[in-house]
Order: structure tokens, then sequence, then C-alpha cells
């Protein structure tokens, strides 16, 4: 009896050490990356091969016998025709440009502007925050109902003013693009405000001294000293916004729908067109895998720059 | 990292492509749709017992009538000892809630309100279950004659009942009776007075316009704009039941369509249902033609400034045609994919709130009617004056002018967006029409 109790827990330990050799070996990396490996691959690498997948098929959700047919690339070579994608590569592209160069600008203003401390700063920034806090569809709806010709807050004043609101900003071919660039700026300005201020916050304070002494003005400061270090957080803040920018769709969807015609047709509202009215999803998973490259291609050129200038 | 965490690494992202591409070849077999609810065993109960212990789900869209499920869904669990649990959609979101309900065989929702216009496609794909075996075991009860004959557009789908008759909605002229008196203005018979008389109701300055229109982009233009293509005798389809946006009659239509722009207020190219509403209560338009449903509610002193100014006609026609007016509304399915009990009790549920009895109640509390029986009742008639002119709408009513056509969803989308570029002068009546030809033409399955 008490041989075997012996024995057991002679293997009992040798199996101890073994875990714990190979926890402290090269296996403790693997044991520990493999739950989040295996997240990954289920959360993110399943479903963008599925979509690659699906993006060479003619498939249509609503088809009552779900026939999948292989196309072949013939979903890519038709996106390439299509008007439509066309037109809203261009709409998205403008969208981007407007939102992204006018939040870093007033971003970096009011980073500015709030970098140092104090009771009433300090309380400012906190407001300033509370846009980004908002669900976007809920601030497109609000925005929607302050925009609006007849009953909206925003022309009543401008008509008071003596302005001409004509069919009101969302719906003015001229004017729905800046009316919902400008609720983007509304609701993400703050973002852009806080990547800015910790990027202040962390600068050296040697350059400015040494700057001081020279006798060198606010402006030279600036320019000289603070944008050349900031550089790593502007690059950031850029990417980052570029690639959500190119990804808008809710503000759109709650807003404009798109309109008027086609004038706030942003690629990703097209994509959810063809994917959720039409069902047509071997056709919406080619689109999406489109913007998909030109957000990668982007990411891959920020992060480049980026590399360089840590160098 | 050493070479054989590199090595194992790659071989888990290879072994992750494998696993993907092999998920992928087996293509998704089509499900066994659900057996139909028909012949159930003889044994089975047929009447509201069968609802015993039974849970529903009601998917309904957040029109008016919803009031009146939340009103009578407690009497019919009260009555049958069922469960109905009331989820409350808006129109895309309940669209697109139901597709993926249906194409998924998820069985979330057991009854949900059909839109006229999805008649077609739920129809054809067997999303929802026909009605017809169980409306031939229960004809008795169900005093199918009393529903108006236009009424049975709301689901039926080439013969079959996708759907049963839930509220009818007709196309109606609302008008200010006070504004039309002011201005010696007879309430509008055809379309060339409409357009005149839209005319001589503006006047910016004193902040009322002719007439409200919906022309947001989106289902809210492409519907109003083929409701006055009805109007004018146009055709949304050919004899061949194919598309046929951009025939020179509709050309003219849209450009009569367009005409009207210019006496409703400044925001109407971006007005939805509800800013058109918001625009005819808060007294901004004299005239806006729109559903029959919304009429209650311009008498209720809470969400109407115009109580006791409006009156309604049927909707003017183009001079010299044969009357028909709009006519809309919603069904009420069951899902083909719930069990037969649920099945069974849904249609238990659709039998009592369509009873004569119940319909008056579902009409007093912001339903629509669907009975004859219940629009020639003294009682209503008495309550709601405006009933015979529902009526006359309903008897000469066309619930095809937006076509129930599985592909309908194409349709509204290419006008929408283009009947929408026109109005804000993007593209002209002929462009905007030919593009969407073009559209539906390209998506057309």
């Amino acid at each position: 009896m008490t041989v075997i109790q012996e024995r057991q827990v002679v293997s009992r330990r040798r199996w101890g050490d073994g875990l714990r050799r190979a926890l402290r070996g090269e296996g403790a990396y693997l044991a520990m990356l493999l739950p989040l490996l295996l997240f990954v691959a289920a959360i993110a690498i399943y479903p963008l091969l599925f979509s690659f997948r699906i993006s060479l098929f003619k498939y249509r959700l609503t088809d009552p016998n779900q026939l999948q047919t292989f196309v072949g690339l013939d979903n890519y070579l038709r996106a390439f025709q299509d008007p439509i994608v066309l037109t809203s590569l261009r709409v998205t592209l403008i969208y981007v440009a407007g939102t992204v160069l006018l939040e870093m600008v007033l971003g970096l203003a009011l980073a500015l502007l709030l970098a140092s401390e104090g009771r009433m700063i300090r309380g400012t920034r906190a407001l300033l925050l509370l846009p980004m806090a908002l669900p976007p569809l809920v601030v497109g709806l609000v925005w929607k109902s302050l925009y609006n010709a007849d009953f909206g807050v925003i022309p009543y004043y401008l008509k008071a003013l003596g302005v001409d609101v004509g069919r009101g900003p969302l719906a003015e071919l001229g004017w729905a693009m800046p009316a919902v660039i400008l609720i983007d700026v509304w609701q993400w300005t703050p973002l852009l405000m806080i990547i800015f201020l910790a990027g202040l916050k962390s600068l050296p304070v040697e350059p400015y001294e040494a700057a001081f002494a020279d006798g060198a003005t606010r402006w030279q400061r600036f320019i000289h000293i603070t944008l050349p270090l900031l550089k790593p957080t502007l690059l950031v803040a850029l990417l980052l916004r570029t690639m959500q920018s190119f990804k808008v769709f809710d503000v759109i969807y709650a807003t404009t729908g798109g309109g008027p015609g086609s004038a706030t047709t942003v690629l990703n509202f097209h994509i959810y067109t063809v994917g959720m009215t039409f069902f047509d999803m071997g056709y919406a998973a080619a689109l999406a895998n489109v913007l998909l490259v030109i957000i990668a291609i982007l990411s891959v050129l920020y992060i480049m720059i980026l590399e360089r200038q840590q160098l | 990292m050493s070479r054989n965490l590199w090595k194992f690494l790659n071989m888990l992202l290879v072994g992750i492509l494998l696993l993907g591409v092999a998920g992928c070849t087996a293509p998704v077999a089509p499900a066994a749709p659900a057996p139909a609810g028909g012949a159930p065993a003889a044994a089975a109960p047929t009447g509201l017992e069968a609802c015993q212990g039974q849970n529903l789900v009601l998917a309904s869209m957040t029109d008016q009538y919803v009031a009146a499920f939340r009103a009578l869904v407690p009497k019919f669990e009260e009555a049958s000892g069922a469960t109905v649990t009331l989820d409350e959609l808006g129109y895309v979101d309940l669209y697109q809630k139901l597709i993926a309900d249906f194409v998924g065989h998820t069985g979330n929702y057991d009854l949900m309100t059909v839109d006229i216009v999805w008649s077609g496609e739920f129809g054809q794909n067997g999303y929802t279950l026909p009605l017809d075996d169980f409306m031939a075991r229960d004809e008795a009860e169900l005093q199918l004659d009393d529903i108006l004959p236009v009424a049975w557009t709301l689901g039926e789908w080439q013969g079959a009942h996708a759907a049963y008759p839930l509220a009818g909605y007709a196309n109606v002229l609302n008008y200010r009776k006070d504004l039309l008196a002011q201005a010696g203005i007879e309430p509008p018979a055809t379309q060339e007075e409409l357009l005149a008389a839209a005319q001589a109701l503006t006047d910016p300055a004193a902040g009322v316009y002719g007439i409200a229109l919906l022309g947001a982009k989106g289902p809210a233009v492409a519907q109003d704009y083929m409701a006055w293509v009805q109007q004018h005798g146009g055709r949304i389809l050919d004899d061949a039941g194919k598309p046929a946006l951009n025939t020179p009659e509709n050309v003219e239509i849209l450009k009569f369509f367009g005409e009207l722009f210019k006496y409703a207020p400044d925001g109407a190219t971006d007005y939805w249902w509800d800013q058109r509403e918001t625009a005819f209560r808060n007294g901004n338009v004299a005239m806006m033609e729109g559903w029959s449903i919304a009429r209650a509610g311009y008498e209720n002193p809470e969400i109407s400034t115009v109580v006791g100014k409006v009156d309604i006609a049927v909707a003017p026609v183009k001079a010299g045609m044969e009357p028909k007016y709009g006519f809309g509304g919603w069904g009420i399915g069951i899902n083909a994919d719930s069990t037969p009990q649920e099945q069974e009790c849904a249609w238990q549920f659709i039998k009592w709130l369509t009873s004569p009895e119940i319909q008056k109640e579902w009409l007093r509390n912001d339903g629509a009617p669907i009975r004859r029986s219940t629009m020639t009742d003294p009682e209503i008639v008495a309550e709601y004056p405006w009933m015979p002119v529902l009526l006359e709408s309903f008897e000469k009513g066309d619930g095809d002018y937006r076509p129930r056509i599985p592909q309908y969803s194409i349709i509204q989308d290419a006008l929408g967006t283009h009947v929408n570029a026109f109005l804000v002068g993007e593209e002209t009546a002929e462009e905007a029409l030919a593009a969407a030809q073009k559209q539906v033409e390209d998506n057309w399955q």
C-alpha cells in the first residue's frame, strides 16, 4: 500500500514539475497567448475570411434556396464600374478631408487653450468631453431636428439674421456635406483635444527654457518647438481619425440617409444599402473589402511615417 | 521570440486559414422549411383554448395602431391564457429584424405586422405561414365577406395569404376648412385643382404653405411619388410586370410632383412621415395627402393645433381619370418557423383581433378598419364622421400602386434616391427616372 501511495506522489510531483518547467520556458508564451489567439481567430480572422469568400460568390440572403454561385472576381469588377461606388468614394474622401482637417486644427487649438491647470479649465475640459459620450445615432437625430428648415432652431436663428436657408442645411445640395461634417466635428474634436493634451503634457520643459533664455516669442516656440515635438502625437491622431472617418455610417444614416440625391452617400452607406436593402451579400462583401483595403493601405502608410519619425 | 514559437504561430495561422476554408466549402444547406401549419391533429383544440400557456412575440410597426395593440393585447391574454410580448419597432428596423429572423430561421417573432408592399417578398420566400389552411378550417367563424375586397391586398400573394388584413389605410386629402373657406376655394377634386389650390393657399409671409409632401431621400419620397403616379394614371410596372419607371408619362408626373413642391414648406424635401404630420398638425400647411389612420389624431388637442379645423376628402385624381384611390396599410402574419402550437395560438390571436366585436375596440384605440360592418356601424360613424369618405376610398381602392412584388425594395430604393435628386435640383426629371430605371435593372433578380 505504502509503496503504491509513494509512487503516486512521485508521479504527481513529476507531472507538476513538467508543467512548471513548461511554464518557465518558451511554453509560457504559448500557454499565455493561446486564449488570445483563439479569441482573435474566432472574432477577427474567421469573419474576415468568410467575408472574403462570400465576396467571390453571388449570394442573395433572401434567396429562398440560399443559392451561392461562384463568380470569381465579378463582384470586384462590378464595384469598379458601379457609378454609385465611384461617387460615394469621392463623397467619402471629401467627408474624411473635411472632418479630419477641421478636427485636427480645432483639437490642437483647444488643447493649447486648455493646457494650463485651474478649476475653470478643468471644468471646461470635462464639459467639452460630453459630445463624445453620446451615441452617434442620438447625435444624428438631435442635429437633424436642430437643422430642420421649418421647425429647427438653427434655421430659425439664421432666418432671423436674414440668411436664406433654402430647404434647410441637410436638404440643400451644397450644404448637406458641410452640415454633416459639422456634426462630426462637434462630436469628435474633443477626442483629438484629449490626445493633444496628453501629448502636450508629456513634452520636455528644457527646450522651452532654452528658448525663453534665447528670447523666442510664443509663436516661435509653438512653430519651432511644440509642433516638431508633437509630431508623433499629431500623426497618431491623424491616423485614428482618418480611419474612423472613412468608416462613417451612423451619423449619415440618422440625418440625411445619404441624400439629398447622393450628396452624402458615403461608401459605407452604399455598402449598407446593398447589404441590408438588396441583401446582395456577395457584392456587399466585395465593397466592404475594398473599403478595408483602402483603410489598411492608409494605416500602413501612417505607421511607416510614424516609425520613421521616431527613428 | 524563438524559432519554435514562430513555427508554432505560423502553423496556427495556417490551421486557422484551413479551418476557415473548410468551413466555407460546404455551402449552407437550405434549412428545411417548417411544416405548413394547416391540418393540425384532429384532437388539437382550434379555439382560444389552444393558447393556454403559450408565449407569443408580436413585432409591430410603431404606427398609430400600436396603441391599439397595447390596449388589446392584455385583453387577449386574459381571454386566452397566452402571454403576448409586444415588440415595437420603427419601419426600417422592423423590416431588417424580420428578414434576419426569417433567413436565420430563428423563429423569434411569432406574429408580425406586414406592410402591404412586403406581401410578395414574404409570400414568395415562404417567410410567413400561408394562412389559407387555417382560413378554410375556420371559415364559418371568420365572416370573410365582411372584409372589404381591397383589404385582401394586405398580404395576398399569388392567390395565397401571406398575411391577414390588419389595418387598412386610404390615401386621402386632408385640408383645413378654415383656410380654404378664407380663400374661397372648394376642396380640390382633381389634381389640376389641387395644384391651383396649393398655389393660391401658399403665403410664406404668413408661414402657411399649400401642401405638405414627403421629400426625404429613401422610402418616404419614393412612396409619395408612387402615390402621385397612381393619381395620374401612371404605372410603375409594364404589362409584362417589368419595371417601367422612365416612361414619358412618368416623367410628366414627376415634373408635376416637383411643381407641387414649390408650394410646400421649405424643408419638405427633407420630410419623412413624422415631419409631414408635424407640419400639418402645427398649422403650417393648408392641405396634405396622407394615410387615413392619422385622421383621428388631428382632433386630439395634445398633439394637434388644428382641432376642429380639418376635413378630409377622397384623394383627387387627374381630370377625366376613372377615380381610383391609393390603398395601403398592414397585414398581420405568422412566422413559418414558429412551432405548430405557437402558429395555432397566433392564428387564434388574428381571428380574435379581426372579429367584428373586437374591431370596434381596435378602431377606437387608434387602429384602422378592414371590415365593412365596422365602417358602417352607426356608433362608429357617429364617433368618426369621416368614415364614409374612407369607405368610398376603400371601395375604389388600389392596393397595387406600389407593386407588391418581391423586388419592391429595389424599386423603392432607386426612386427614393433619384426622385429626391430631382427635387433638390441634382438631376432633371428625365435623368432621374432614367437613372432609377437603370439602377433597378442592374439589381433586378
